[in-house]
């Protein structure tokens, strides 16, 4: 009977007191990277969680560098956007060479040579093996007035005295197509910007209301929402962009058609906003944190708004690529910017005929940042999304 | 082309061969196969039957022709519904007609007599029936202008301009069932002109099919049930709807020309079939046209050059520009269609038109200013037009009439179109526009930034890239240019409301014009100019409407054109002409490009008969009109 863990009868158990100092967490110790995790800012874990989404990350990276570079316009752009170049109409983009004879000579153009095919009434261009030019960065080339604030001449590359150098080709007037895409791209992605804070403004305050109070303001602005929404859009576009008057100068017509964009699409955020905010006002959190006392402006900023900001970003994150879409899609129809205002629906616009398909592809070209852009800012949405969330 | 009234007071047209000897010559003559069965049955007399006592017999040896077979449909693509108005300026029967040297010859008339240049008497052909087979006589003409021209119903504005002299209307004659004459007081020469246009005066009509809808005729039951059940205003507008001849919609109609409409729009596809009573014959005697069938394809004129370049058409010019050459040649070999380098012979390939009756004062006097004008017309860059439009190929010049014409002269082409911005600008500010705002844009007199508006009727994308240049252009001056778009009808009630600044359109029609040729173009006579329409409205109602001109230059032109109304000899209305153009130039009421231009055709590789070479233009070649395309035919 030796082994039973019982002492023999009548003898007292035996008694152990640990001399050291309890600690109720021990049984759930937690390494310092698990307490560097739970003692985290949620915007701290926000940053961890999208830093593993790569593809998110990259996407924001190179959004970033979009964003800088048409800050940048004037000075990446290497001509000036009136700038036409009547002999080198239609030109094809041009290759840049690092090598002449096997020896490194840093990067070159050659010579384009323009010749007529009479036959078929078509410019031909071909390279001038015999002669190159050098291209140059930081250099001076065309002027131009710097954020509308001061003249300079200073380019981020152009080619030496004498040459031509068109990275992306040229247009039926001779000009630049990457100039003119840096250009569009101010337009093309701030429209989208703009817009989503018309919508967003419109959308939170709107919807806001009527999920926080409910009732006829509630009722009110749903059937408003309904009527909004049953209108056609292209139709309702076409009226609105004739609206706007011709002699309207770019920056304002630009400025209409977002605001026009924006008027459009609050509709959508601000119904998910009044659900969510109906939705989560009946949260145990929020009885409690009532019961203890919580004012209602606390309860709606320290508890609601978190709750929903993950839905909040994902429908930003695809408002805008649908913006950019919708100023191409307008402006590709002829309804929205109208030159000389560039932006990528306008160029596009310009390529709408078989001519160019067939013969100038490269006018197509701003079709690829025009997909970049919208794939980069889906990518980026949906890691925001993911990381808004970060204790699911 | 000399249309000489001495000549014509001489001269009678005869056709030039008489047909009975080669008929006699001839065995038989051969059906169309379409038309055999037809015969045989009985349902239709044999050719010789249908054709006049004496028809027409095509020259084909002065143009090169071939001798064709009967067959087949030729396909054309088209743009709106109207544009079936296409087949009546294609098809160029006329009473008289241009030929292929542009000499005014008798067409479904047999004769055509002329006296003092005011009496005109008209020959039909005996035995010359309407597509129906009702003969074709003197009674349609009395028709028209008994029961049509002079019924305040139908003619509510009185008959049409080429049948008044001097605002007066002819005393009408029927000399006998073929025989007709139209007496003025003072010579007409615009109507002989009129009969030949590609767009003709009208001025006979079936009258045993037009009846049936004339209050005077029809049974008034019958007219009003017709009114009530199309949902007709009245029965005036029945009759016009259902009697239009220029524009073939109703396929009930008879008709002259050698197809005929057998689709009741609206459509997308109209067939027209040969005219059984055609008049025309080849040099064998055979009936034309050749080619059995004509269709008519509306679509989108955006996708023309798109649905050539893959064969879907057998002939077409229209909708296609310069700039869709080098993708149609491309694509020649594979499709089996040639592309044909025709010149346009419009005065200028892309005109502007300051409108001059602009409802704002202020811009008003300064459209009507000649120095703005002729500023405007330095500032342009005509050679980056040309050469960015044009591959450099065309001529730039004012809007004038051409090289080709008769009446060219090199300083019409050329004043004021050399570029000089240094020149215009000194001249703006010379009229008082010398403060400059923002944008270093130019002030008007009342302080409003300048600012054109240049409206088009959207039918070509040259107009839309030449602006695009022009924006640029005009930059340099100071002014800000504007583009705004609009449908046809839509612009054309604006500038004669005056709410257009500027139009941008085709030039004149005048690029090959002969002193024969009517100068209407050069004055203000229509509502339809886009750069005095007012004044033409005036002109046009008698003063019913619109003002009278106000611009001593403009005046001048006007007491030229009506000279020109009641000139008799050549001598004169050379002068007239040289007038005319030489203000009209110095004046810059239009400001013209550039012209001849290549017209690209694509002409299906089998179609025979249509001229390698040719002037594409709307008149006095109705386009296609005077190279005949009943002669036309597809080789195996």
């Amino acid at each position: 009977m030796s082994n039973s863990p019982l002492p023999d009868k009548g003898k007292p158990i035996e008694h152990f007191v640990s001399t050291e100092p309890f600690d109720p967490l021990a049984v759930e110790k937690l390494t310092p990277a698990q307490e560097k995790y739970y003692f985290a800012s949620q915007r701290q874990l926000m940053w961890w969680k999208f830093k593993k989404h790569k593809l998110a990350l990259f996407s924001a990276l190179f959004l970033l560098f979009c964003y800088l570079v048409i800050a940048l316009a004037e000075f990446v752009a290497p001509y000036d956007l009136a700038h036409r170049h009547i002999g080198s109409i239609y030109a094809p983009p041009q290759g840049i060479h690092f090598f002449e004879d096997g020896k490194f000579v840093g990067p070159r153009v050659y010579q384009r040579v323009r010749t007529l095919d009479m036959d078929l009434q078509k410019r031909i261009y071909t390279d001038n093996k015999s002669k190159s030019y050098a291209i140059n960065f930081f250099c001076d080339g065309d002027s131009y007035k710097f954020w509308g604030l001061f003249e300079a001449r200073k380019h981020l590359y152009c080619v030496e005295e004498g040459g031509t150098f068109f990275l992306l080709g040229t247009d039926k007037l001779g000009r630049d197509m990457f100039s003119r895409i840096i250009y569009g791209a101010r337009i093309s992605i701030t429209i989208g910007l703009i817009g989503i804070a018309v919508s967003f403004i419109l959308g939170i305050t709107i919807g806001g209301l009527a999920g926080y109070y409910g009732g006829w303001v509630d009722v009110i602005v749903q059937r408003i929402i309904e009527v909004l929404q049953s209108i056609p859009s292209i139709p309702l576009w076409m009226a609105l962009a004739a609206i706007l008057p011709v002699t309207w100068s770019p920056i304002l017509v630009y400025f209409g058609i977002t605001v026009i964009l924006g008027l459009l699409d609050w509709t959508g955020l601000a119904r998910a906003v009044r659900s969510k905010l109906l939705s989560l006002r009946e949260e145990d959190y929020v009885l409690a944190s009532q019961l203890m006392g919580a004012k209602p402006g606390r309860i709606i900023t320290r508890h609601l708004i978190p709750g929903f900001m993950s839905h909040l970003i994902a429908s930003a994150t695809i408002t805008i690529p649908a913006m950019i879409l919708g100023e191409t899609a307008l402006s590709f129809l002829g309804l929205g910017l109208r030159p000389p205002v560039t932006s990528w629906g306008v160029l596009l616009n310009e390529a709408q005929n078989i001519n160019v398909i067939v013969l100038y592809p490269w006018l197509i070209l701003p079709v690829v940042p025009v997909i970049l852009v919208i794939l980069a800012f889906n990518f980026m949405g949906d890691g925001l999304r993911d990381a808004a969330d970060p204790y699911e | 082309m000399s249309l000489n009234i001495k000549q014509f007071a001489i001269l009678t047209f005869v056709a030039a061969f008489s047909l009975s000897a080669s008929i006699g010559a001839q065995a038989a003559l051969k059906e169309p196969p379409v038309l055999a069965p037809l015969v045989e049955s009985g349902k239709l007399p044999p050719m010789e039957e249908r054709l006049p006592d004496n028809p027409l017999v095509v020259d084909f040896k002065d143009s090169d022709k071939s001798i064709g077979r009967y067959c087949c449909t030729l396909e054309m693509l088209m743009g709106k519904s109207k544009d079936i108005r296409m087949m009546t300026v294609y098809g160029y029967a006329r009473l008289i007609g241009f030929d292929s040297n542009y000499q005014l010859k008798p067409d479904i008339l047999e004769k055509f007599e002329s006296e003092e240049g005011r009496i005109f008497t008209l020959h039909l052909r005996k035995g010359h029936k309407w597509s129906d087979g009702h003969p074709f006589t003197a009674e349609d003409f009395r028709y028209y202008w008994e029961d049509v021209a002079m019924n305040e119903d139908l003619s509510g504005s009185g008959p049409p301009q080429v049948l008044l002299s001097n605002g007066k209307p002819p005393k009408f004659e029927v000399i006998d069932d073929y025989t007709v004459r139209y007496t003025w007081e003072d010579p007409n020469p615009a109507f002989p002109l009129g009969l030949a246009g590609p767009s003709p005066a009208y001025i006979y009509k079936p009258a045993h099919y037009m009846k049936q809808f004339h209050m005077s005729y029809a049974d008034p039951e019958k007219l009003q049930k017709i009114v009530e059940d199309g949902e007709y205003r009245n029965w005036g507008a029945v009759h016009t709807r259902l009697g239009r001849q220029y524009r073939p919609e109703n396929p009930e109609m008879p008709s002259l020309q050698p197809w005929q409409n057998t689709t009741k729009g609206p459509s997308k596809r109209f067939e027209f079939t040969r005219n059984p009573y055609y008049h025309r014959v080849d040099p064998n005697g055979q009936q034309l046209p050749y080619i059995d069938e004509v269709v008519l394809l509306m679509g989108s004129s955006d996708l023309v050059a798109t649905k050539s370049g893959s064969g879907e058409t057998d002939l077409q010019a229209r909708y296609l520009r310069f700039d869709d050459y080098t993708f149609l040649k491309q694509g020649e070999d594979e499709q089996g269609y040639k592309v044909l380098t025709w010149r346009a012979g419009v005065a200028s390939q892309i005109s502007l038109y300051p409108n001059l009756n602009v409802q704002d004062p202020v811009w008003r006097d300064l459209f009507q200013n000649v120095n703005f004008r002729r500023a405007l017309s330095l500032g342009l860059n005509r050679h980056e037009l040309n050469e960015q439009l044009f591959f450099g190929l065309a001529k730039v010049g004012g809007d004038t009439v051409l090289e080709e014409s008769p009446l060219y002269k090199e300083e019409y082409a050329t004043a004021w179109t050399e570029n000089d911005f240094e020149q215009a600008n000194k001249m703006l500010d010379e009229l008082g526009l010398d403060k400059r705002g923002e944008d270093n844009v130019r002030l008007l007199p009342d302080g409003r930034p300048m600012e054109i508006i240049v409206e088009s009727a959207g039918e070509s994308l040259e107009q839309a890239d030449a602006l695009e240049l022009i924006r640029y252009h005009w930059e340099e001056l100071g002014i800000k240019t504007f583009t705004r778009v609009l449908q046809r009808d839509i612009h054309r009630r604006r500038f004669l409301t005056g709410e257009t600044m500027m139009t941008i359109s085709k030039g004149m029609n005048i690029g090959l014009a002969t002193p024969d040729l009517n100068p209407e173009e050069l004055a203000p006579v229509s509502p339809a100019q886009p750069n005095w329409p007012v004044w033409g409205q005036y002109t046009q109602t008698g003063g019913k409407a619109g003002e009278p001109p106000s611009l001593p230059s403009a005046k001048r032109l006007l007491e030229l054109y009506l000279d020109w109304r009641k000139s008799t000899n050549n001598a004169e209305r050379e002068a007239i002409w040289s007038e005319m153009l030489e203000i009209y130039s110095q004046e810059v009421f239009s400001i013209g490009i550039a012209r001849g231009a290549i017209q690209p055709v694509v002409v299906n590789s089998k179609l025979r008969n249509l001229p390698e070479t040719g002037i594409y233009s709307w008149s006095p070649s109705a386009f296609f009109g005077v190279y005949r395309p009943d002669t036309f035919w597809f080789a195996e």
